[in-house]
């Protein structure tokens, strides 16, 4: 177990963000879609942390609103103990310096007219890293570091030449070119064959070791967090519900919600079920009031505490949060 | 961190300088547009004929090199002083003061290409960086360019152009090419508009942005070729509504009195009472403007059918 104590890189403090659709100039509003509800959480410097929750939960809004392709309607994002919702100009380019995303589709993250040489050199030509040169030698070092080997072979190639694992490498190399100290990966295997996930996790996991750079990591399966991650958060319906080490919060899950991830796990044979059963077969007309999100498809709910107000985190003990009535 | 690093341990050729040659991108590209192009019948006949107005264009210059009698606008035979029908002398006769008709059609011809291109590549410039903003920007630069756009597109660019002729007497040819050229782009303006739309928000575009690119890198470097082809289609189909405009101008007398373009010969035809007395004359304008602007339709449309179904495909994100 890595457990490297230290100061919080990241901070995210009570971060909301409403998507509204349907508004008009006028102010008419539509509909209102709660994607992230006071999200609080710290990660630590050097260690992989994990955000698994279903489609649709939250977690890539998150961090979307880290690298600032959208600001949060409330609560503050530090980074470094630094406010970055909103960033403008240099600091913003300071920021991008440190902070790079892998992104889920290697199919629609690299630009299709641009060769590999120009994607991969491109963050150094924006922040004007190098000259021509020494641009060239940093790109093949990255290539490399990305297990893209030997990298003169893939310079000149175009992404429609190449698979979706080379593809999400070069979107590695992309990313790690300007040696950032945090690195979102969101779901960087979910367009990929489970070998070659297996081989990305494997990478994700030396970049760490060699670069010691932080991660996010993104995905909505419980088994790649368990194998990749020091510590998890799952986050359901834009809350998040439970908090804690890997290990632990996997192999011990205490949130029905996370036991119900568990459950829809595949597994070989019977003998390793859990079966927690926390998942209700019909799901229970949603409170009109205040709630617990999971009170509808709780088994385990309580009727009059669970329909009547939304639960806090609490703290299981020193690195375990969770966020239920019935703790 | 420092640079080194990121050096790995098994690097074996530190150099990278041995750079395999590869064709470029995009003639790559351009030579895999072509083999679906060629199989196109429409297209084939399209660029055939285009092939054949382009020579005629280029032996303008001949004529009046041969001798000067053969000059479009100022050749007068002197032997001859009404219009004539073919003859050895004057392979499609001649108009009405002895100008040769085929060397008139041969001018025609480059008048017809300078006035189509020129005004299309405006338009298409215009309307491609008025769209690319547009959609990208989004928001009230949006709503005011898309607007100021519609505005435009509903005013007849031909009733302008006369109004405009009438205030300020005969136009010369660029002036009418301007005017066409910058009543023609809020077409191509609306579909770069949305075909930026749907990039705008696709992965590489957000990797730009996270890597700190500036908007003006993202639409040149990002946005720009992947709505180039889309705009070189758009050309084609403006290169013919400005080669209508400019001959319907003639035509009626407003095109530009120091140019030999078809519709002002077809205007001369006209004028002169020799509508229905010389087909020879009459004719072959008519019949090249009909040729040349469905040369230029068909080559668009086959060029639709090589972009199409790439359009389809990236349209689908998830």
């Amino acid at each position: 177990m890595n457990t490297r104590v230290s100061s919080p890189i990241l901070s995210m403090t009570d971060v909301t963000k409403v998507y509204r659709s349907g508004d008009s100039l006028l102010g008419a509003s539509g509909s209102r879609v709660v994607a992230l509800d006071r999200i609080s959480l710290d990660i630590n410097a050097g260690e992989i942390f994990g955000l698994v929750g279903e489609s649709g939960s939250g977690k890539t809004t998150a961090s979307r609103l880290i690298v600032g392709l959208e600001t949060p309607d409330d609560g503050r994002i530090r980074f470094d103990g630094k406010d970055i919702v909103g960033l403008k100009g240099r600091a913003r380019r300071e920021f991008t310096r440190q902070v790079q995303v892998i992104f889920q589709d290697p199919y629609q993250s690299l630009n299709a007219h641009l060769s590999i040489f120009d994607a991969v050199c491109e963050p150094l030509v924006i922040h004007g890293i190098g000259d021509r040169a020494s641009r060239r030698t940093r790109v093949c070092e990255a290539l490399e570091t990305a297990e893209l080997t030997p990298p003169e072979v893939y310079l000149n190639r175009y992404p429609h030449q190449l698979s979706g694992g080379q593809r999400q490498r070069v979107a590695i190399a992309r990313a790690m070119i300007l040696e950032p100290r945090f690195l979102i990966a969101d779901e960087p295997t979910s367009m990929l064959d489970a070998s070659i996930s297996f081989q990305i996790f494997r990478l994700l996991h030396r970049l760490r070791e060699t670069f010691g750079v932080t991660m996010l990591f993104i995905t909505h399966s419980l088994a790649a967090a368990r194998n990749l991650c020091d510590r998890v958060g799952v986050i359901y319906r834009g809350r998040l519900v439970e908090l804690g080490t890997a290990r632990e919060t996997i192999m011990h899950p205490r949130h029905p919600y996370t036991k119900a991830l568990l459950d829809a796990h595949p597994r070989y044979g019977g003998s390793n079920h859990h079966g927690f059963g926390t998942l209700l077969d019909v799901e229970r007309p949603r409170p009109e009031t205040d709630h617990c999100l999971f009170y509808p498809r709780c088994r385990l709910a309580v009727e009059n505490t669970c329909n009547l107000q939304a639960p806090k985190m609490k703290n299981l003990d020193a690195a375990h949060r969770v966020s239920c009535f019935l703790f | 961190m420092s640079d080194k690093n990121i050096s790995s341990p098994t690097r074996g050729n530190t150099s990278c300088h041995a750079a395999d040659r590869h064709r470029s991108h995009w003639v790559e590209r351009f030579l895999d547009g072509w083999s679906v192009y060629r199989k196109n019948t429409i297209g084939r006949i399209g660029l055939t004929l285009l092939g054949l107005f382009a020579l005629m264009a280029l032996v303008s210059f001949i004529p009046q090199w041969v001798s000067p009698i053969y000059h479009p606008m100022t050749g007068v035979d002197p032997l001859i002083s009404h219009s004539t029908g073919p003859s050895m002398r004057h392979w499609l006769g001649t108009d009405y003061i002895g100008r040769d008709i085929f060397s008139q059609l041969l001018a025609g011809a480059r008048i017809a290409f300078m006035v189509g291109i020129s005004s299309a590549l405006i338009s298409i410039l215009f309307g491609t960086s008025i769209g690319m903003v547009a959609g990208y920007a989004g928001r009230r630069t949006d709503l005011v360019l898309m607007r100021l756009a519609d505005m435009i597109m509903v005013m007849p660019t031909l009733l302008v152009v006369l109004i405009l002729s009438a205030l300020f007497g005969q136009l010369n040819i660029w002036v009418i090419v301007l005017v066409i050229a910058l009543f023609r782009w809020p077409g191509v303006a609306r579909v770069i508009r949305s075909q930026t739309l749907s990039l705008r928000h696709r992965p590489f575009i957000e990797a730009a942005r996270v890597s700190g690119a500036s908007h003006l890198r993202i639409i040149f470097r990002h946005i720009l070729p992947n709505v180039m082809p889309l705009a070189l289609l758009y050309m084609t189909f403006r290169v013919t509504s400005a080669i209508i405009i400019e001959a319907a101008l003639a035509f009626l007398g407003f095109g530009d009195p120091g140019t030999v373009s078809w519709g002002m010969m077809l205007q001369w035809v006209w004028k002169t009472g020799h509508m229905f007395q010389a087909p020879y004359w009459l004719l072959p304008p008519g019949i090249c403007i009909s040729l040349i602007t469905m040369a230029f339709y068909m080559t668009g449309r086959a060029m639709d059918d090589v972009l199409d179904p790439r359009l389809r495909k990236e349209e689908t994100q998830a």
